[in-house]
């Protein structure tokens, strides 16, 4: 594992909404093949760290490696921006993610909205994208609702063709925020077993979850955030089942709870 | 068979009658105002949408023109826009000309309460043919129309630009799309769910707005049931009594007509713009 390259490398990440600190100085590294699984409780950071990873929040401070190639800043009024858009667009063609409520194009159809960002950003061949939208949304179980609306589907089905929409972009990491939280449980469960198969093929993902068995199965590496810092980060067992600080003791006794 | 209209009775009367010359210009003075509604909708659209972007535009001068236009024009009454766009525009176009084409005459072209241009620059030309001064006319009518609706149609179209949710924009940056591709791919598209509610209103307002046409002196339906309309004395081929009243229930038939067949087509429209919105038809 030591020797596989690393995708994604966040360090001294600070980000503040207005006079909120959200995050205060947060590392984070994905390896080739790693599931880095995110937990804390609603406003520990998680889903901000996810967020500044491919840019849509951008952090006051730190610094964002891509593949060995560090995000540029430009100094602007408001403190910082990137400064290369087509480096930010690369970062995001190939860090896909995947949404709490799914946020399928809704104009389009399922077989629309997974090809459209090959074809549109990446500007590959509309029929050899085709063939892949097609095999990618039958291998989620979704092949028959190739020309539904999203607004036709379940939830489960509509998370299922938005991972499916990420898949076909072959990214080198996935982003997932909380896929499973819109979600009944029934409904979780297709999903899950989805997310599971991408883990076991060695995909590299960050998932920001509330859903601790996920976390204790697919992840290689659990990092528990408490109120915009790393409070404990380790191996699932290491972290989930010896946890060391009361924090995560209090907080995994309550999510045990119910 | 209408050869001597006082020979005729009944029903052939009418039918002579009802297909005199002036006649004919009345049914035409209709599809005048079809006309003016089917010039008008792309071009105050058209203005809408350069309205909308200038309103949203990055460019802050842009930002204020945008601004400008649809605050004037809301701010304003339409009956006074309507005339004073063609007297302005067409005296703003004769001012150009007389430079262009009259520059040896050096008096003013405000003289006291006069305005008084060569006769090279009058628009149209003082002995074009009756049809130019209409066409001309009808022009103008067309531009003041687009410019008033395009920006009620401006504020509509920023407003549905907005409506689209921002998690939808978000997700397009999010798979690499640049500004201009979230714009035509998504928030444009999606945009027209929205839009279509308050243009499809819009339009019915421009369709009852037409007789307006009436004020700006073309000789629209209005003129034409209020002219044939009248009183005819003996003096007339066709005398007959006021009948001014069934005229302009003509006129109120064919403006219910519009708006209902308009109807429909909005109805229709809107399944197929909201294909796949939530709450949408399918």
């Amino acid at each position: 594992m030591s020797h596989s390259e690393v995708i994604l490398q966040l360090s001294g990440i600070h980000k503040r909404f207005d006079e909120l600190e959200v995050l205060k100085g947060v590392d984070l590294t994905a390896k080739k093949g790693d599931v880095v699984a995110l937990i804390g409780s609603s406003g520990s950071g998680k889903s901000t760290l996810l967020r500044c990873a491919n840019l849509l929040e951008q952090p006051e401070q730190g610094d964002i490696v891509f593949r060995g190639d560090a995000v540029k800043w430009a100094a602007n009024r408001a403190g910082r921006a990137p400064a290369d858009a087509d480096q930010v667009r690369l970062m995001r063609t190939n860090l896909s993610m995947v949404f709490q409520q799914f946020n399928l194009w809704q104009h389009m159809t399922i077989l629309q909205n997974v090809m459209e960002a090959p074809v549109t950003v990446l500007g590959q061949p509309k029929d050899q994208v085709e063939q892949r939208a097609v095999q990618l949304l039958d291998r989620v179980g979704i092949g028959d609702k190739l020309d539904k609306y999203p607004s036709q589907l379940s939830g489960g089905q509509q998370q299922r063709a938005a991972i499916a929409r990420a898949l076909c972009m072959e990214p080198a990491a996935m982003l997932f925020d909380e896929p499973t939280s819109a979600l009944d449980p029934e409904l979780e469960a297709e999903v899950i077993k989805v997310i599971r198969e991408l883990a076991s093929e060695g995909r590299t993902m960050i998932i920001v979850t509330h859903d601790m068995n996920m976390a204790r199965d697919l992840a290689t590496e659990v990092i528990f955030l408490h109120q915009g810092l790393i409070e404990e980060k380790g191996t699932p067992s290491q972290v989930l089942d010896n946890p060391k600080s009361e924090r995560l003791q209090q907080f995994l006794s309550a999510t045990a709870a119910h | 068979m209408c050869g001597d209209p006082s020979t005729l009775e009944g029903f052939q009367w009418l039918i002579c009658y009802l297909s005199t010359g002036k006649h004919q210009k009345f049914y035409m003075s209709f599809l005048v105002v079809i006309g003016l509604l089917i010039a008008v909708a792309p071009l105050a659209l058209a203005m809408g949408f350069g309205g909308a972007l200038a309103k949203r535009s990055k460019i802050l001068p842009l930002r204020w023109l945008g601004s400008l236009y649809t605050n004037m024009v809301r701010g304003i009454p339409d009956l006074i826009f309507f005339l004073f766009v063609p007297i302005a525009l067409d005296q703003l176009f004769e001012m150009i000309r007389h430079k262009i084409k009259c520059p040896e005459v050096t008096d003013p072209i405000y003289q006291g309460n006069d305005f008084v241009v060569c006769a090279a620059a009058k628009l149209p030309l003082g002995n074009a043919d009756a049809w130019v001064h209409n066409v001309y006319g009808f022009v103008m009518a067309c531009i003041a129309f687009a410019i008033v609706f395009g920006a009620f149609a401006a504020n509509t179209i920023d407003g549905a630009l907005r409506a689209v949710p921002e998690k939808q924009l978000e997700t397009a940056r999010a798979y690499g799309m640049t500004e201009r591709q979230t714009f035509w791919r998504v928030q444009l598209p999606q945009m027209w769910g929205y839009a279509l509610p308050g243009l499809s209103n819009l339009w019915m307002i421009l369709v009852k707005a037409t007789p307006l046409l009436f004020l700006l002196g073309i000789e629209d339906i209005v003129y034409w049931a209020k002219e044939l309309g009248g009183f005819k004395s003996d003096r007339f081929d066709y005398p007959h009594p006021d009948w001014r009243a069934y005229y302009f229930a003509a006129l109120m038939v064919f403006y219910l007509l519009t708006t209902w067949v308009s109807e429909k087509f909005f109805i229709r429209l809107n399944q197929r713009v909201n294909v796949g919105r939530v709450g949408g038809e399918l």
